[in-house]
């Protein structure tokens, strides 16, 4: 089996000191940032984004890596205790993880949710191992047209598939692509929109506006929550489920992962999305539907499969494709061009210890989460504790240090604070900054691609459809665009049931 | 409350020490005028391109060697922005004394003006150039599916061909299109954003050829995926003498990348025959000589006053070149 060999070597990179340190060290991170209600992972991995770049391509992304799922497991503990979800994707965790936590069960809540994160992580990880080869197989036959239709289809998913407005979504991907026409046309030569700047010849840079929108811009917004206090959390005892409790979550657990696993691939799906469909269908699929909201282990052991899942899933078009399906793998993108690696098809042939190293630490990453997450949940609880009048200081400076040293210039400092605002301002009118954010990254890429193809075709558009594989990306573009219209006759045909998550306070987080 | 006042005669002794500690070092660095005590200091190599290219690499394999004869640290730093243009118009407006330096790309003296606005060029006026590192050399290459086995098949093809460069205002581009003027062949001009994705579209055949630097098309040559065409070198490349120059199959289109090493304008005698020496010490190291070797570099190490006449000399051809075919580089044609 020649296709297992950089599979088993990737395990050799990962059991590096090094590596397996980073990987601790991003898990820690991201339990933390997801007990915090304040920060998220794209908010966390912005900030820290500059602090990778000493290190080697494969130990910073593992490191990246840890942070996202790490958040995971850690918004789950402050759903269940406390009715504070540290996520948005635990949110729906709430409903029957704090019943449950009430009803003396909190052990019995997080012990399923770990061991469903567990499962549906390393679900998804196994998935990944195999479908990678298989795409990169194809990696020559992607070219100009297939990355033009790639782009389209990307954009289009990341700003109707978003969970705000969808007219905001809209406005938002298009400001990200007004802003990716900045710099020196590549074409021509052209200065578009620079002012004259030297500094701008060469277009925004990308780390400097996810810096400001998602590290600053959320540093901002969160100044103007003002924290509950925390309470005193619940004892927390078996951690082990019942028998009985297995029993019943088993068949959430394992749907949860299926369900994870496909959001997670899509293009503005993720972590978020997945945990509220699998609390949705695990509801509709129930006996008893009435037991939700009461404590239904399933209600808990679902969800936090999903999310992981999708997590753990969302590194697929970015290691394959070099598509960051959300905003996270936006910023994951910017960490590997920090580095020098640009993603894409050719990755897992060219850098086979970046790929499979990145992929197997998951896998140590998320036993070392299941390890840790239950024995420390008092520890992470007192963080909580945390003023925010010291914590937001001391990240907003980190931030700004950061900016400074990837490119050593005062300019991107300048951006990252002009960004902060648009990002404060962005979220204070209730609009979504991922869609800006990934529309900003696949702007530039649609652009060459679309003129490269254009040039390659001789100017003529029908071209596109003579490639097997940009036709099909084309249609499924055409198909996704008139899915709404579909979807909502159905939905007025059956009753949703997702707007019962409605009551709960939704702050969504990137 | 007798305490009191101790603690601001503490307070008071502390800053006053601090700030002879100050002055002190504020002496040491306005020693720099004085150029026999050079080096003062840490000596920065700016490099106007992003880390991990062929360019970086050879600022830190200088730096490696010439911070050991100097006795004193010569950090890299990263300056990326408008090829070059940006790191070149700060090292340029830094104090003439040595300590800040600029790996330079002769592209950016002798084609990028030709693409861009007057305002984005650089001149080489305003920098002293102190000695020239090497030679990289362009290979035009072809895809498997057009069959081109040499430049021969390309010229008898008689169809448009599509071609890839490494972006507008490049060598590559310059090499290919003044090339295919002079063969008198239609071709289309694909601009890639670097030499990585350029030879990729030759490998999946959405481009026919494309010319890229001879480091990143070796392995693919070597594994004969990619038909080596012709090199733009004046001679024969070493480690590619099985492929013709374009000048033996009688193009004159002399295109190749040359790399120096530049202080601002102004910088004393001693400071610049002190760092020549440096340099000339690290290129007879055999670290150099093997990184040179590795990255398939032909070392040009000339006098930075043979680096100003012959870049102003290519300069000028080109600029003749572009005009006596009216080509446009910026694709507005």
């Amino acid at each position: 089996m020649d296709f297992l060999n950089p599979v088993i070597n990737g395990f050799a990179v990962v059991l590096e000191p090094m590596n397996l340190l980073y990987c601790l060290i991003g898990v820690v991170i991201g339990m933390l940032i997801g007990v915090l209600p304040g920060l998220g992972p794209a908010a966390t991995i912005a900030i820290l984004l500059p602090l990778t770049y000493n290190v080697e391509p494969v130990t910073a992304i593992i490191m990246l890596a840890g942070i996202f799922y790490g958040a995971q497991y850690g918004g789950t503990i402050t759903s269940v205790l406390l009715k504070l979800p540290g996520e948005a994707s635990s949110v729906v965790t709430v409903f029957d993880g704090y019943q449950m936590a009430k009803q003396g069960k909190a052990g019995t809540a997080l012990g399923l949710a770990a061991i469903g994160s567990f499962i549906g992580g390393t679900a998804s990880i196994i998935g990944l191992t195999f479908l990678a080869p298989l795409v990169a197989s194809f990696a020559l036959d992607f070219g100009p047209a297939e990355y033009s239709a790639l782009a389209l289809l990307g954009i289009l998913l990341v700003a109707t598939i978003s969970s705000g407005s969808k007219t905001k979504a809209l406005i938002a991907a298009a400001i990200g692509l007004l802003l990716a026409t900045v710099g020196r046309d590549v074409f021509t030569g052209e200065s578009r929109f620079t002012f004259g700047s030297l500094e701008l010849a060469d277009g925004i840079d990308f780390v400097p506006i996810a810096m400001g929108i998602f590290g600053l811009g959320e540093i901002l917004y969160n100044l103007e929550e003002r924290h509950r206090a925390a309470k005193a959390p619940s004892t927390v005892s078996n951690v082990w489920p019942s028998r009985g409790d297995l029993k019943q979550a088993s068949g959430a657990i394992g749907r949860g992962s299926v369900l994870g696993f496909f959001l997670g691939i899509l293009p503005g799906g993720g972590a978020t999305i997945a945990s509220m469909a699998s609390y949705a269908m695990e509801k509709k699929r129930a006996k008893q539907p009435e037991r939700f909201g009461k404590g239904a282990p399933e209600g808990v052991a679902g969800p936090e499969t999903a999310n992981n899942a999708a997590a753990t899933s969302s590194f697929i078009p970015l290691l394959t494709l070099g598509i960051p399906a959300n905003a996270t793998m936006a910023l994951m993108f910017g960490a590997l061009l920090i580095q020098g690696v640009t993603p894409g098809p050719q990755l897992v042939d060219e850098n086979p210890d970046l790929f499979w190293g990145v992929v197997n630490s998951m896998y140590i990453g998320n036993i070392l989460l299941l390890i840790m997450s239950l024995p420390l949940v008092g520890i992470f609880v007192k963080i909580l504790r945390v003023r925010a009048a010291i914590l937001a200081p001391v990240t907003a400076l980190i931030t700004l240090l950061g900016a400074y040293t990837i490119n050593n210039s005062m300019f991107d400092v300048t951006l990252v604070v002009v960004f902060g605002i648009v990002g404060y301002v962005m979220k204070k009118f209730g609009f979504e900054p991922g869609p800006l954010v990934l529309a900003f990254v696949l702007g530039s890429l649609l652009e060459s691609s679309l003129r490269r193809s254009l040039l390659v075709f001789n100017g003529d558009p029908l071209g596109f459809f003579s490639r097997p594989i940009s036709a099909t990306l084309l249609i499924v573009f055409v198909l996704v665009a008139v899915l709404p219209g579909i979807r909502s006759m159905l939905a007025k045909r059956k009753g949703s049931s997702l707007e019962e998550t409605a009551p709960v306070q939704l702050k969504e987080k990137v | 409350m007798t305490h009191f006042p101790s603690r601001r005669t503490i307070i008071g002794t502390a800053s006053a020490v601090a700030l002879l500690a100050l002055t002190a070092c504020g002496n040491v660095a306005g020693g720099s005028a004085d150029s026999s005590k050079y080096p003062s200091g840490p000596v920065n190599l700016t490099v106007g391109q992003a880390p991990g290219g062929s360019t970086d690499l050879i600022a830190r394999a200088i730096s490696e060697g010439a911070s050991k004869t100097l006795g004193t640290p010569m950090p890299v730093v990263n300056k990326p922005g408008a090829n070059g243009a940006l790191a070149t118009k700060e090292v340029a407006g830094k104090p003439a004394d040595g300590q800040n330096l600029l790996l330079i790309n002769a592209s950016l003296i002798t084609i990028t003006p030709l693409a861009v606005s007057a305002d984005e060029a650089v001149n080489i006026d305003d920098l002293d150039i102190i000695a020239g590192l090497s030679q990289d050399d362009y290979v035009l290459v072809a895809s498997e599916k057009s069959g081109f086995k040499s430049i021969k098949d390309v010229t008898a093809a008689g169809r448009n061909i599509t071609f890839g460069t490494t972006g507008v205002g490049t060598g590559s581009q310059l090499a290919q299109t003044v090339l295919f003027k002079q063969a008198n062949v239609k071709g289309t001009d694909v601009p890639f954003d670097s030499g990585k994705p350029a030879l990729t579209a030759v490998l999946g055949n959405q481009v026919e050829l494309a010319t890229i630097q001879l480091g990143e098309a070796m392995p693919q040559i070597k594994a004969g995926k990619v038909a080596p065409l012709l090199v733009f070198s004046e001679d024969r490349n070493t480690f590619l003498p099985d492929t013709p120059t374009a000048k033996e199959s009688g193009y004159d289109v002399p295109v190749a990348q040359y790399r120096a090493v530049a202080a601002p304008k102004g910088t004393p005698k001693e400071v610049k025959d002190k760092l020549l020496a440096a340099f000339q010490e690290t290129f007879k190291s055999d670290a150099y000589k093997q990184f040179n070797e590795k990255n398939m570099l032909t070392p040009k190490e000339i006098s930075g006053e043979e680096v100003v006449t012959q870049w102003k000399e290519y300069a000028a051809k080109y600029k003749g070149l572009i005009e006596k075919y009216s080509i446009s580089l910026s694709g507005t044609k």
